[in-house]
């Protein structure tokens, strides 16, 4: 009975405060996106520049989806990432970036002090697209591949290595 | 008694929760969107629902909640179709039963615990006379006759 007691502890004690401390440590928004495995939502939207774009016309190539906004912090520390991307891969992939909640005079001033980034920036006027890819804040980013299908998604900034890593997904090669 | 009382709370407790889930007759369109937007998690806030919240997004969801129903979509199919987008963290409540009986069943089996430790501490513990062995017996009854003569 005394030994039992002082299994207790361990056995059910620390499996306990393991499962609220790791639960509590982690961003719920984090979890895998149910899109994952599925279809590409799709899209027929204006560009920053005033032209219109579909994601029909990304057909056949593996895309990448980057929800920002210039009022976001992260995405300053992200953009060069992403245009390094399109710089070194433009012509294995497609690239767009989708406004998040902002006015288009705020991103016109975002890429015209931090660079620009060589791909069209959809406007999303009533947050349609981001809610049809189920983003909860900027950064966020999806990696669709040459079916349509989405692989995979970064919460939060990329950094060069998992750009990589996110990139290899849908069949970008290193 | 105090028992009694316990299992009165219990059993309200209980019919609140089976209320609280069962639908009411037929809501109006208006009174279903703001049911479900209630239930809704808005995507851009901390802990706020759709309907507390007057966030792009959440005004957008609200309108498409407003659209689905007009469309004669249910309750169920407009939770899918946000669920489909963001997953369960879309809901505040969980969808599961299991989740809310959980809770009542470790505070029962916590009460009853505490109630058998309680009654096994108060009461002596009740030790059965062992049994006598034949030579015991033989040995009872030679005494007795002894004290007798």
């Amino acid at each position: 009975m005394r030994a039992l007691r002082w299994l207790l502890v361990p056995l059910v004690v620390l499996p306990l405060a393991w499962l609220l401390l790791s639960g509590f440590g982690r961003d719920p928004r984090e979890l895998a996106s149910p899109l994952i495995g599925r279809p590409a939502p799709a899209w027929t939207l204006t560009t920053l520049d005033g032209e219109t774009l579909s994601s029909a016309d990304l057909a056949g190539r593996p895309y990448v989806v980057n929800f920002w906004a210039s009022w976001c912090g992260p995405c300053v520390d992200e953009h060069p990432v992403l245009a390094g991307t399109q710089a070194d891969r433009g012509a294995e992939l497609a690239m767009v970036g989708v406004l998040y909640q902002d006015a288009t005079a705020d991103a016109e001033a975002f890429l015209a002090r931090y660079g620009d980034t060589g791909y069209p920036h959809l406007v999303d006027p009533d947050g349609r697209l981001a809610i049809d890819f189920g983003v909860t804040g900027p950064p966020e980013t999806f990696f669709v591949d040459a079916d349509g299908i989405v692989r995979d998604r970064q919460f939060g900034p990329l950094s060069a290595a998992l750009m990589e890593q996110r990139l290899a997904s849908i069949g970008v090669a290193p | 008694m105090k028992a009694a009382a316990l299992g009165g709370l219990l059993a309200l407790v209980a019919i609140g929760i089976v209320l609280a889930f069962s639908q009411a007759g037929d809501a109006t369109a208006a009174e279903r969107t703001d049911a479900l937007a209630a239930q809704l998690r808005c995507p851009d806030c901390q802990g706020l629902s759709v309907a507390d919240s007057q966030t792009a997004a959440a005004r957008e969801i609200r309108r498409q909640i407003d659209e689905l129903v007009a469309g004669g979509a249910s309750d169920d199919e407009v939770r899918a179709h946000f669920t489909s987008r963001y997953g369960q963290w879309i809901l505040l409540a969980p969808s599961s039963p299991l989740v809310w009986l959980v809770p009542f069943a470790v505070v029962l089996a916590g009460l009853l615990g505490l109630a058998t430790w309680l009654i096994r501490r108060r009461a002596p513990p009740a030790v059965a006379p062992l049994p006598l062995t034949a030579e015991q017996r033989q040995r009872l009854h030679e005494e007795a006759e002894a004290l007798d003569a």
